[in-house]
């Protein structure tokens, strides 16, 4: 669907220059909800706007459905970009035209007869529950039902791909998930092909089945989302997993593990067969059980006063158990 | 009182004309101008930075020049446009040379007010530039652009009082002859009169209507 070949990106500004994207590859299937996250300045913002040219990038290709989108001239590229909507975080709405008309408008633009704009916007007005809000402008509208009509006038021209540059990135969490949920439905209502970029990893856990990570404008690691949160193998991946356990210093005393609990290991009594097992103490700091694309994961941070051997023991028993173990303080 | 409206009624009709005929052909040229001066930026839908200096260069003088000296100095030019140097319509072409340039700007920065990623928004959707100028600029900035229209007619009402140094006549010549010339104050002060409450009306009205199209 998507082949993002060697692309990069260098900004050049009189005298110095500044490399935002290094030879990135990327393939993203039909139907997937991709999501690429990094931290502000990773390069993400520059990848997502290579995709549809609103960025020209300085080298490399990009292939939608078989078309080298570097490639268009100005005529066949605007044809193209009907096929590739986006949507932003700051909305990006039309403050001049009222709900239905900035909806219209991409059917507008290709002068759609009025009689199928009409059905076809409160079509879109249905699926996004705003019909009651038509003729109302946008500054009359909360952030979150700007963002559903910024959703709905992505889709009014039938795009395959749609581009979410940071969509709920202005949004309050309740919003975010509305909104991540009305993305999700859409994408299997219309299969639709996503692309999210955010530096929110809750926006990935929630709905993306692939995940890229973003760092000094290279793919540091990518992914099935389950897969990437379960076995992070990058420094940069398990900080940004990490983000909220954190534990002050002053618990980190004796030994102190992290334990993962896959879908496999998620539902068994571990915990209390290696103190039976081993005859130890131990004591829990932090425990939390998220569910990624429905699957849950389950952390532990525990704290256990052995000696070396038995710690190594305590490992294997874990590991043979479906139980990863991460040692944060010896 | 009669004799009053005698001198002011055929002289307000004139500055009407003057005014109207001018405004109408300052949008005409000002607006695509100004569009001009925006789009063709180097960050912006249509870069042509070359076209751009000059255009910026060329309203710079004219906007430098002083609306008497400018009246003078363009004699030839009016000649040329209408075929006489004297007169109401003869004034109607350096009003339309002064009050151009100065409306291209007004409509130059009304549309830089257009937030850039409504724009880009636009340009994801597949537009043309033209679809970009006309369905999304135009619209967005319509309230403000009103209000700028505004500015420019009273500009112009303004200007259109030195008319009588080229016997366009007006309100602001018959100030100048009876007012000033004669010393018959009652002419001068109908006359300021006149003109504030144009002013006043001009004013009002802009703003009314810049009220009601805006959305934000």
């Amino acid at each position: 669907m998507i082949e993002i070949k060697n692309l990069s990106k260098i900004y050049s500004k009189s005298n110095h220059k500044v490399v935002a994207l290094k030879n990135i590859n990327l393939s993203i299937a039909k139907g997937d909800i991709y999501g690429i996250i990094g931290l502000s300045g990773a390069g993400k913002s520059s990848l997502i706007r290579c995709i549809n040219r609103l960025e020209e990038p300085t080298d490399g290709d990009i292939w939608i459905n078989g078309v080298n989108i570097v490639k268009l001239e100005n005529k066949e590229l605007r044809t193209a970009r009907k096929n590739i909507s986006m949507i932003f975080q700051n909305f990006n709405l039309f403050s001049s035209k009222t709900v239905f008309e900035n909806i219209a408008f991409p059917l507008r633009l290709i002068k759609t007869p009025n009689s199928i704009i009409k059905e076809k916007v409160n079509e879109l007005l249905k699926l996004v529950e705003l019909t009651d809000k038509a003729n109302v402008y946008p500054a009359q509208l909360s952030g979150g039902q700007k963002q559903r009509v910024g959703i709905a006038r992505s889709l009014a021209s039938d795009p395959d791909v749609l581009l979410c540059d940071e969509a709920t990135s202005a949004l309050d969490p309740k919003t975010t998930k509305q909104i991540l949920s009305l993305l999700k439905n859409i994408n299997e209502k219309l299969g639709l092909t996503i692309v999210i970029i955010t530096h929110e990893m809750e926006v990935i856990k929630e709905i993306c089945n692939r995940v890229a990570i973003l760092e000094d404008g290279c793919i540091v690691e990518e992914g099935p989302t389950l897969d990437v949160f379960t076995s992070p193998e990058s420094y940069v991946t398990r900080n940004l997993i990490n983000q909220d356990q954190l534990l002050p210093n002053e618990y980190l005393k004796g030994k102190v593990l992290t334990l993962s609990f896959t879908e496999k290991s998620v539902g068994e009594p571990i915990i209390s067969r290696i103190v039976k097992k081993f005859n130890v103490e131990i004591n829990i700091l932090y425990g939390k059980i998220e569910y990624i694309q429905h699957k849950p994961i389950g952390k532990l941070t525990v704290q256990i006063n052995v000696n070396d051997d038995v710690l190594k023991n305590i490992i294997l028993f874990s590991e043979k158990n479906h139980v990863q173990v991460e040692v944060l303080n010896q | 009182m009669s004799h009053l409206i005698e001198l002011l009624y055929p002289s307000m009709l004139e500055t009407l004309y003057m005014v109207f005929v001018s405004v109408f052909f300052t949008i005409l040229l000002g607006l695509p101008l100004g569009i001009i001066l925006v789009i063709t930026d180097k960050n912006h839908i249509v870069p042509i930075p070359w076209l751009n200096n000059i255009l910026s260069y060329i309203i710079n003088i004219t906007r430098s020049l002083p609306f008497l000296i400018l009246m003078i100095f363009i004699i030839p030019f009016t000649r040329l446009i209408v075929g006489t140097t004297i007169g109401t319509t003869a004034a109607i072409i350096p009003l339309i040379i002064a009050a151009t340039p100065f409306f291209a700007r007004v409509v130059e920065t009304s549309i830089k007010e257009v937030d850039w990623g409504v724009v880009e928004a636009s340009i994801s959707m597949g537009a043309t530039p033209i679809q970009i100028i006309l369905k999304v600029l135009i619209p967005e900035v319509l309230p403000s652009l009103v209000l700028g229209i505004t500015i420019t007619i009273i500009n112009i009402l303004g200007y259109s009082a030195m008319a009588g140094v080229v016997g366009g006549g007006g309100l602001g010549d018959l100030a100048i002859r009876y007012g000033y010339h004669r010393f018959q104050k009652d002419v001068m002060i109908a006359t300021v009169i006149l003109l504030v409450i144009l002013v006043q009306l001009i004013q009002s009205t802009g703003n009314k209507i810049a009220q009601i199209i805006n959305k934000k």
